[in-house]
């Protein structure tokens, strides 16, 4: 893709509410996170221009048309927002649209906020509406569950390549690693894989500690042209590639069932952008819905060979501080997915990370953080890559 | 009949709906209205055997509402006999990876409340 981009883009402020049960409502915890990145930037809600806002499953907290109603409590009624569905990849796409804009000079200063509200809806009818999401006529429609369609990759590739359910299970165990130093994550606790390895059975061969939780929460980026982030003042991080991609939205329509096209796509678009490769690249918050996600996104963005990424977790390889930090923050798998804020909490811990505000969890001498996250099965995928200033 | 409706009615028979692209011959599942490989939109059907074996595989413990009464169940994609092309479906009586190894041979026999139901051969 070949554009002639006017601005610039910069990520000025950044805020999310903690992820995990919240009693507040999608209306809250939006407005919760949208104030901490407006202070986080230093900026009056009154230079925010307009808003992109990323959520899924409004109705079931009986609230959609979320972006009327939180420029109205922010004090800007007057200014447009507009909300974005992409499955679990909502907030990554969102992203997407706010940096186009700001990109082609339309806007100089955006808010992006992601949310969701789904826990109160109990386990049977979150994953029920999740498995809305997916090729529903071939796949939700014969049962299939997102755990299950992840596992289906996952039966994939231990057919295919050199793998075992222990060494999905060290995802999950160096996600919980870092998850423990983030007081924003949902899942503060180590686990071992034999944690893993005992925990029910969800969809065979992924177990509950497989899979990250259903999460409420919210998080808010300012996003806005490097020269209101240079008048401005303060911290920022510049957004130097872009890229975005597509899946046949059936896992039976894909060439192979252990790599997701939409990656590939949307990793060589953001690269290309960049002008770096993923060597390049220090730390990554990546989609680890499931343990396999991860092992399958590090093999599609580059930074392992395709068969390869497995072996990379069992070297120890992408914990934090080693070759290359894969979810410092502890990923969707212990961080949480709330799945309309997701991709823009990646956002939000990039930017922690650009700053020197990622305390404990730190990647040492981060100079390039990459955000990766999808939608469904990888359908829809955005990538964008980071640069400290 | 929508082209979902001719799809599940040929499912209820044991077959599989397709679409034969008629300027390239590239084959796909009936849903598709251009073609994969050369954007045409002119298809004829063909009518395949509903046989093939499981590419992959999950068993449900865990279900969406509805299928709470079936569980443990199997969601399969499985490579069609004669073609290239994959579909999903349902599979009943499977409660261990033992119960289905990937290769086995299995056969669409209906289409119901759990979509396409598939039974081993």
């Amino acid at each position: 893709m070949s554009v002639t981009f006017v601005e610039k883009v910069c990520v000025l402020g950044a805020g999310s509410t903690k992820y995990g049960k919240l009693a507040d409502s999608i209306a809250d915890i939006s407005t919760q996170a949208s104030v901490s990145a407006i202070d986080s930037a230093g900026i009056d809600p009154k230079d925010i221009k307009a808003s992109y806002i990323s959520n899924v499953f409004g109705i079931a907290d009986k609230q959609v048309h979320i972006g009327p109603v939180l420029m109205s409590r922010l004090g800007i009624p007057d200014k447009p927002s507009l909300t974005i569905e992409s499955a679990c990849g909502s907030g990554s796409v969102s992203f997407r649209e706010a940096y186009a804009n700001v990109a082609a000079g339309f806007y100089d200063c955006l808010l992006v906020t992601g949310v969701e509200k789904v826990t109160h809806t109990g386990t049977e009818w979150t994953t029920t509406y999740f498995a809305y999401c997916s090729d529903f006529f071939y796949e939700g429609q014969a049962g299939a569950s997102f755990p299950g369609l992840f596992a289906s990759m996952a039966r994939a590739y231990l057919t295919e390549f050199d793998a075992t359910e222990e060494d999905f299970a060290q995802v999950a165990v160096k996600n919980h690693d870092n998850g423990v130093l983030n007081p924003k994550a949902h899942m503060q606790k180590k686990i071992t894989v034999d944690d893993v390895m005992n925990s029910p059975v969800v969809a065979s061969p992924l177990k509950l500690y497989d899979c990250c939780p259903f999460s409420d929460g919210a998080s808010s980026v300012i996003l806005c042209s490097e020269k209101f982030a240079k008048a401005n003042g303060g911290d920022y991080v510049e957004v130097i590639g872009s890229g975005r991609g597509g899946s046949p939205a059936a896992l039976q329509g894909r060439e192979h069932l252990t790599t997701i096209p939409s990656t590939k796509l949307a990793v060589a678009d953001a690269y290309k952008m960049a002008g770096i490769t993923a060597k390049d690249v220090d730390f990554a918050e990546v989609h680890d819905c499931f343990t396999i996600a991860e092992i399958v996104d590090t093999e599609d963005l580059g930074f392992f060979e395709k068969g390869k990424g497995v072996q990379a977790v069992r070297e120890g390889r992408t914990k934090l501080n080693s070759d290359i930090s894969i979810n410092p923050s502890g990923g969707l798998k212990s961080k949480g997915h709330p799945i309309g804020a997701t991709g823009v909490g990646q956002v939000v811990e990039v930017f922690d990370q650009l700053t020197g505000n990622a305390g404990a969890r730190t990647v040492n001498d981060a100079k390039i953080g990459l955000t990766h996250n999808f939608g469904a099965t990888g359908a829809s995928c955005a990538v964008h890559v980071f640069q400290s200033v | 009949m929508s082209i979902e409706e001719q799809l599940i009615e040929n499912a209820k028979n044991g077959k599989v709906l397709t679409h034969k692209c008629t300027d390239c011959g590239h084959l796909h599942l009936s849903t598709a209205y251009y073609c994969l490989k050369c954007g045409s939109k002119g298809f004829e059907d063909v009518l395949l055997e509903g046989t093939g074996t499981i590419a992959t595989y999950t068993i449900i413990t865990v279900a969406p509402a509805g299928f709470e009464k079936y569980t443990p169940y199997a969601f399969v994609v499985i490579n069609l006999d004669n073609s290239e092309l994959r579909i999903s479906g349902f599979m009943a009586g499977i409660t261990t990876p033992a119960d289905l190894p990937v290769g086995t041979k299995v056969k669409i026999t209906d289409f119901d409340e759990r979509g396409i139901i598939v039974e081993k051969q």
